[in-house]
């Protein structure tokens, strides 16, 4: 949860040009490698939903695939252990650019568990995350919007969201 | 120069060696003296077998002799030809390997004196021109290569593999000497060719007697199943170059002499005699490699693995035979010469692995596949050099071994023009039999290899070899000449056409083309290839990509980035194949045949804690030594003790046993 | 032909047209709370804030700080005041901006007898 300042107008051209890059070469083909720093498996479990035929990610240009080097995402669940911290940087330097990265669950983001000797308590402590995929578990659509977010195919909702209920 | 005067000198060379090796070995300037005179031995006899070979059979010279024993007689043929090449190529190999190999010393000494004995004694059966000579050259030789087996006669494993040597060469030496005594019965005389000349006089029941006796006795000393029981014993525990020896040259003896019998003193034979010789070649290449697989130790796997090469030399031999019996003496010819060029490539490169055994046992101090790992980077000239050595025996092309073995199976898959269904199926079942051994013996090759050189140390010892004062040359030599047999094979089976044609009758020359650097199986219409052109083609397939890569390499900056190894921490050791591991699946396949006995212990049977280290054993029952070897060894023990009475140690029965004696002599005599 | 085939034929496509479509099982599963500011003061927002397991409510002086990327979606929150909390029924959270998902609750329940007239600052 660090603070961010709002980037200037060149920064944001820069930005704005990756995410049309991203979305022309992920947009309709992406292959996923996911990567549990240490979680209960409840999202992973979410995650293999996504290859079912109700909600079938496939049919979106979506793959899974186990090894790094065919990766164009790496999609990170758990808390970051620090017992993983190697194999997690040795996933994230085996996939070749450009990739992205997905923090995905309340204990990828900073929730359930907080810093201490044996985990980082989130993955952006140790990669580089690209997008946040708030839940526990995050439902497969919850994913859905995710992945399409990352590759661009879907405008970001929570940002006019206030979580403020509206008297009637 | 003729032959003759060349194997003279060699002979002459190596009593000159073995004398100085007694008189100067205890110092190092006394063994390269001694190593140096045995090399030009070596060189001598090489020149000599190529010559010979070239210029047909010699006449037979007579020296010396008695009544009582005969006399001996000496006679350059050009079967013996290859052999003797052979013989030199493998004595200049391991004059030049000795001097970095054993540390000076009396022992030492000793050691090359029976050394370059041995080889003289190797050279005189390959020359003996008459039964005697032969005979008594043979005894001597084994004799010979007992003692050097027994470099190291104190350590119990020595001289029980040494004994195992002994013995089944004595009882095939029994057998030979019946073979031939029957030939020398039949056809009144002793001399060699004389007998190949009357061998029409031998007949029948005789004849195929005679090749039986011979069969098994030189059997026993060529290697084959069930009689190989020796090699395996043998090798582990004799120093390198005596390994190199045996495997390179001694068992080539008994191949000589099968070969001797087969096809220059009894050449007519019925059907079965080449089947049968066939099918025992073929077992016991099969089983050889299954073996092979199943072994740790270095030397025993290329024990093993020289067991299965003379399975498949015996097979084209019994092929060989089949078809002179079905007229198609083309092939009779040429099956003789696929092997013969065989046993050339056979004992290039197995003599080179001994050798390379050898230096990779003095680096590391361990034989075992499984204690090594990693000695490519430790040690790579001599990964270089057993490369070339691996890459011929696993008969890859473009080496030595691929083009024999390919001349072998052309000339196996030829069987339909027996005419006859049944050989023909018989032939088929045998081509089968050397494929399943062709692919298992690639398989035991990635493993001999890969494990020892491969990988990484799976030792301290493994992790500190190195090849500082190690042999080199010798080796080198040999892989030298491994390339030269194969890049050179046309010429080299031209010169062993022409030995065919004084051995066989038969003119092979005119179809093996090799004004063309093709070689062709007998028929011109069958099939061909070039193994001169094979090599150049695949240097230039390698170097065509290499030469695109280097042109067109993008010149964008890329990035290295280490192997994707699982996240792991680091790769140990222990995560790599071992040896016994990797030959799993042939012990799962062929376990009919292993039998493995699988005894697993723990310290304490608790459940629930911890049971403390698990000891887990499994070993490939001896098949030969307990089903075949020990009922016999137990009948001559229990015949021993029932004659054991007759030496009670009682003078008065002894002189009682005169008596006797002389009295029935008396009564014979008189009647 | 097998029986499951014929049954799907007769069911026909289960898949979700989502994103083109709304799935209506889409707010099914527990969502984050949205909260009634009016509703909410200091001891009630403390209380929420110790009730929390996943640290996602803090208390700055009069607002509220919600993470919603540390929500669990347990609900302990809403049984502990269901007059304050309920669930937004939001779930399509993702952001390429970690700070877009902390938002800020003002605390407008000091005077539970104020009228409460538009959205507050």
């Amino acid at each position: 949860m660090t603070g961010q300042v709002a980037p200037g107008p060149g920064v944001q051209a820069t930005a704005d040009e990756l995410r049309r890059t991203v979305a022309r070469l992920f947009g309709r083909s992406l292959h996923i490698r996911t990567l549990d720093t240490g979680s209960c498996a409840a999202c992973e479990q979410e995650i293999r939903l996504l290859a079912a035929p109700h909600y079938d990610l496939h049919r979106l240009g979506f793959f899974f695939t186990p090894a790094p080097r065919h990766a164009d995402l790496l999609m990170a669940t758990g808390p970051m252990i620090r017992a993983f911290d190697n194999a997690a940087r040795k996933t994230y330097q085996a996939m070749p650019g450009p990739k992205l990265v997905v923090a995905t669950g309340a204990c990828a983001l900073g929730g359930v568990y907080q810093p201490d000797a044996f985990t980082h308590g989130g993955v952006g402590e140790v990669l580089p995350v690209d997008v946040w995929i708030p839940g526990c578990p995050p439902s497969p659509l919850a994913l859905l919007q995710g992945l399409l977010v990352a590759v661009g195919r879907l405008a970001e909702k929570v940002r006019d969201l206030d979580f403020i209920q509206e008297r009637e | 120069m003729s032959a003759i005067p060349l194997m003279a000198g060699a002979a002459a060379a190596w009593v000159l060696a073995a004398a100085a090796a007694l008189a100067c070995g205890a110092s190092r300037a006394g063994i390269r003296a001694c190593c140096a005179v045995s090399g030009l031995g070596g060189a001598a006899a090489l020149a000599g077998g190529v010559s010979s070979l070239l210029s047909g059979n010699s006449r037979v010279l007579t020296a010396g002799g008695s009544v009582v024993v005969g006399t001996l007689q000496l006679q350059a043929t050009s079967l013996a030809g290859v052999f003797v090449a052979l013989l030199g190529l493998v004595a200049a190999a391991i004059a030049a390997y000795v001097p970095r190999y054993h540390d000076p010393g009396h022992a030492t000494g000793r050691y090359l004196a029976v050394f370059n004995l041995a080889l003289l004694a190797s050279l005189a059966v390959l020359v003996a021109g008459n039964v005697v000579t032969f005979l008594v050259a043979w005894e001597t030789m084994a004799l010979l290569c007992y003692l050097l087996i027994l470099r190291r006669p104190w350590r119990t494993e020595v001289a029980a593999g040494a004994f195992w040597f002994l013995a089944l060469s004595e009882i095939g030496f029994v057998l030979i000497i019946a073979a031939f005594v029957i030939l020398a019965a039949k056809t009144h005389t002793m001399q060699l060719d004389l007998i190949a000349a009357r061998a029409r006089l031998v007949t029948g029941g005789w004849r195929d007697t005679a090749f039986l006796l011979a069969l098994i006795g030189f059997g026993f000393k060529a290697g084959l199943v069930p009689l190989h029981v020796w090699l395996p014993e043998a090798h582990p525990v004799a120093p390198a170059d005596g390994s190199a020896f045996l495997s390179g040259l001694v068992v080539k003896l008994g191949v000589y002499g099968i070969a001797l019998f087969g096809f220059s003193l009894l050449p007519a034979g019925p059907a079965w005699r080449g089947i049968l010789t066939m099918a025992v070649g073929a077992v016991t290449a099969a089983i050889g490699i299954l073996y092979a697989l199943n072994e740790r130790d270095i030397k025993r796997f290329l024990a093993f693995s020289t067991i299965e090469n003379i399975g498949i030399i015996v097979t084209a031999f019994g092929a060989a035979m089949t078809f002179w019996v079905y007229g198609q003496r083309l092939l009779w010819a040429f099956l003789l010469l696929a092997a013969l060029y065989h046993v050339a490539n056979h004992g290039t490169y197995k003599t080179l692995l001994f050798l390379e055994a050898g230096v990779i046992e003095h680096a590391t101090g361990t034989r075992d596949m499984d204690r090594l790992g990693g000695l490519a980077h430790r040690m790579p000239r001599a990964s270089v050099i057993a490369f070339v050595g691996t890459l011929g025996i696993a008969a890859l092309p473009p080496f030595n071994g691929f083009v024999s073995e390919w001349l072998i199976f052309q000339g196996l898959f030829q069987g339909f023009r027996t005419g006859s269904h049944l050989i023909a199926i018989l032939i088929v079942v045998a081509v089968a039999t050397l494929g399943l051994t062709g692919g298992l013996a690639i398989y035991a090759f990635v493993r001999g290899y890969g494990i020892p050189f491969l990988g990484m140390p799976r030792t301290r010892q493994a992790a500190e070899a190195g090849e500082a004062r190690q042999p080199v040359v010798g080796p080198a030599l040999l892989a030298v000449a491994c390339a030269a047999l194969a890049v050179g094979a046309p010429v080299v089976l031209a010169g062993l056409a022409r030995a065919m044609r004084t051995v066989t009758g038969v003119t092979l020359r005119p179809v093996l083309l090799p004004g063309n650097l093709t070689v062709i199986p007998a028929h011109t219409k069958f099939s061909g290839f070039s193994p001169t052109w094979l090599a150049v083609f695949l240097l230039a397939i390698t170097a065509v990509p290499a030469l695109i890569y280097l042109a067109g390499r993008p010149r964008a900056a890329s990035l290295t980035e280490p192997v994707w190894d699982g996240g792991l921490v680091a790769f140990k050791s222990r995560m790599q194949y071992s040896a016994m591991t990797f030959s799993a699946p042939t012990r799962v396949t062929f376990d009919a045949l292993y039998r493995p006995s699988v005894s697993v212990s723990r310290a304490s049977d608790d459940p629930a804690g911890s049971s403390g280290p698990v000891h887990y054993e499994s070993e490939a029952t001896p098949v030969f030594e307990r089903y075949l070897y020990r009922p016999v060894i137990r009948a001559f023990e229990w015949l021993a003790d029932v004659v054991r009475p007759i030496q009670s140690g009682d003078v008065n029965l002894y002189l009682f046993y005169v008596f006797a004696t002389v009295l029935v002599a008396y009564f014979i005599a008189a009647v | 032909m097998p029986l499951w085939s014929l049954q799907g034929l007769r069911r026909g496509v289960v898949t979700t047209r989502y994103p083109a479509r709304p799935d209506p099982a889409a707010a099914a599963p527990p969502t984050p709370p949205a909260f009634r500011p009016e509703a909410l003061t200091r001891d009630l927002a403390d209380r929420l804030v110790a009730v929390c397991p996943s640290w996602a409510l803090t208390r700055s002086n009069d607002t509220l700080i919600f993470d919603v990327g540390a929500c669990t979606a347990c609900g302990r929150c809403r049984a502990e005041a269901p007059g304050a909390v309920t669930a937004s029924g939001e779930f399509e959270l993702a952001t390429t901006d970690r700070a877009q998902l902390v938002k800020r609750i003002p605390l407008l329940g000091r005077n539970v007898t104020a009228n409460y007239h538009g959205k507050s600052a």
